[in-house]
């Protein structure tokens, strides 16, 4: 069955530095005859691929190849300038944890709040606060706001709301390295429960040993286009055999 | 079947709508006040310190106008003064709302409108708490007619879509323009004068008044006051046309946010 589909999908996106801010400017700008309208620059070129449920699909390029964007689109965050993307069942996206919490609030509202935000239903969640808490080791904690937590507590918190059920798809960006040790060993546990249990899952890394041993193809990308799909060992050696090609001119050069 | 699975989408999409309405308006309650009830009634206290302090001063002067009546001045300034404080309230923080949540919306796929309609419905709640107590009161003493009370509520939706509108409106023009709480402060400030609040709209020259009719908030505040001061039967004219102002500023609001939302993402 099929889980993810992307059809052509290009994304031009506005480039900030030029663009003004400013009512102010703008207008006088348009005054003098000066407005010009801000440049826009394609992050992502007509991108095509499928994935299949229970499929755990790798991705690799280097920095600003538009990966953490390819994954913004499929998570629904981006709309395609052009194309189709279509998705079927419940994303769980783990970019970054913990982008949702209000500081002022108790962390079982804190519970509450993130599981809406990331498509839960309150009653659902309101269910799942124990559960929540158990993992994330915070029971003591339930009732202080969030900001007297550490960093470490927060990052458990997130990740162990946003795992707390099974999704349909899992979006990693990174390989998880959230907390002290021993529940870094619990998060690693937890997503190789996922990975066993036929969840689809895409992971953006640069640790490419990871994605030649935990997923069966991956996708190369380079500016924003797919250079290679297919075969996770056979796509990441490409990708090692090019970067090595280019290190190999720059020393000679 | 495709219709079905349609339909099925668009109302589990509601669904979530609402629920996150939900959340983030007991959030917004929850950081205000801080569990304690009685804090929704600090938001008394602006209008009845203001309805005093007016009174101490334009009272005596404008009293002629209000069939010379010192209580008439008071009541009218402040029914006026909840009208305008709920207006500004609510789309001062709704011009900030999509973009303080901007780290937010680069994480999770969310509808953006949320944002900006959660604070109005927290300021709707607060008003339902806070002043709508006091407006029933008036109406039920000054027409003792239960008639009034329950019209009482058309004007108030219809604010309640004018701030909804102006809102969403200001919103998404604050990820384009970031100087734009100046302007909006300033254009807030024109509007504060230019709505008959403190002073009765017949001193001003009719070659002026003509231009007040473009105060959106002017027919919300003619019609509650004669709802709830007057004692007459209510005045379905005035509501007629408070709740047509409501309708075409929520709808220009909301046309504009649709309409520039997919720009939001690039500059968020």
């Amino acid at each position: 069955m099929e889980v993810i589909r992307l059809n052509q999908v290009s994304l031009w996106r506005r480039t900030q530095e030029e663009f003004s801010y400013d009512l102010k400017k703008t207008v006088l700008s348009i005054a003098e005859g000066k407005f010009r309208r801000p440049a826009k620059k394609q992050v992502l070129d007509r991108i095509d691929f499928v994935v299949h449920a229970g499929e755990k699909v790798g991705i690799v390029g280097a920095n600003g190849a538009g990966k953490s964007t390819l994954l913004k689109v499929i998570c629904g965050i981006l709309q395609p300038t052009q194309g189709h993307v279509r998705v079927a069942g419940q994303i769980a996206p783990l970019i970054e944890l913990g982008a949702g919490f209000d500081l002022e609030l108790s962390v079982r509202d804190n519970i509450v709040l993130y599981g809406v935000l990331l498509g839960f239903s309150r009653q659902e969640m309101k269910a799942r606060i124990d559960s929540v808490l158990a993992f994330s080791e915070l029971e003591e904690y339930a009732l202080v706001p969030v900001k007297a937590l550490s960093s470490g507590m927060a990052a458990r918190l997130g990740f162990a709301i946003a795992t707390d059920v099974q999704p349909d798809i899992l979006i990693l960006d990174e390989v998880l390295s959230v907390g002290d040790e021993s529940f870094r060993n619990k998060c690693k546990q937890r997503i190789e429960q996922f990975w066993k249990a036929d969840a689809t899952v895409i992971v953006v890394s640069h640790d490419w040993q990871f994605i030649q041993q935990s997923c069966e193809s991956a996708i190369w990308l380079e500016k924003g286009r797919v250079k290679q799909f297919g075969d996770a060992q056979q796509v990441v050696e490409a990708y090692l055999a090019s970067t090595w090609t280019f290190r190999t001119q720059e020393t000679k050069s | 079947m495709l219709l079905s699975t349609k339909t099925n989408r668009s109302w589990t999409e509601f669904q979530h709508y609402w629920e996150l309405l939900q959340v983030l308006v007991s959030r917004n309650l929850k950081v205000r006040y801080r569990g304690s009830i009685l804090g929704v009634y600090w938001s008394l206290l602006n209008p009845l310190l203001m309805t005093g302090v007016y009174t101490a001063i334009f009272g005596t002067a404008f009293a002629a106008y209000y069939g010379n009546s010192l209580l008439n001045y008071v009541l009218a300034v402040f029914t006026g003064l909840v009208v305008i404080n709920f207006f500004s309230a609510c789309t001062t923080q709704a011009l900030w709302s999509v973009v303080s949540n901007g780290a937010l919306l680069n994480k999770i796929s969310l509808p953006t409108s949320v944002f900006p309609t959660s604070m109005v419905a927290a300021n709707v709640f607060q008003f339902i708490v806070g002043v709508l107590p006091l407006l029933v009161i008036m109406t039920l003493i000054n027409s003792r007619s239960l008639l009034n009370v329950l019209v009482l509520f058309l004007p108030l939706i219809s604010l309640a879509l004018v701030c909804l509108g102006i809102g969403l409106l200001t919103s998404s023009l604050f990820v384009f323009f970031r100087d734009l709480p100046y302007f909006y402060e300033l254009t807030v400030f024109v509007l504060w004068l230019s709505s008959p609040i403190f002073y009765p709209a017949a001193i001003v020259p009719a070659s002026v008044r003509s231009f007040l009719i473009l105060n959106p908030l002017l027919p919300v505040i003619e019609s509650i006051r004669q709802i709830t001061l007057s004692g007459m039967h209510p005045d379905f004219h005035l509501i007629a046309q408070a709740l047509l102002t409501g309708i075409i500023f929520w709808a220009i609001g909301f046309s504009c946010f649709r309409a520039w939302r997919h720009s939001f993402m690039d500059l968020l």
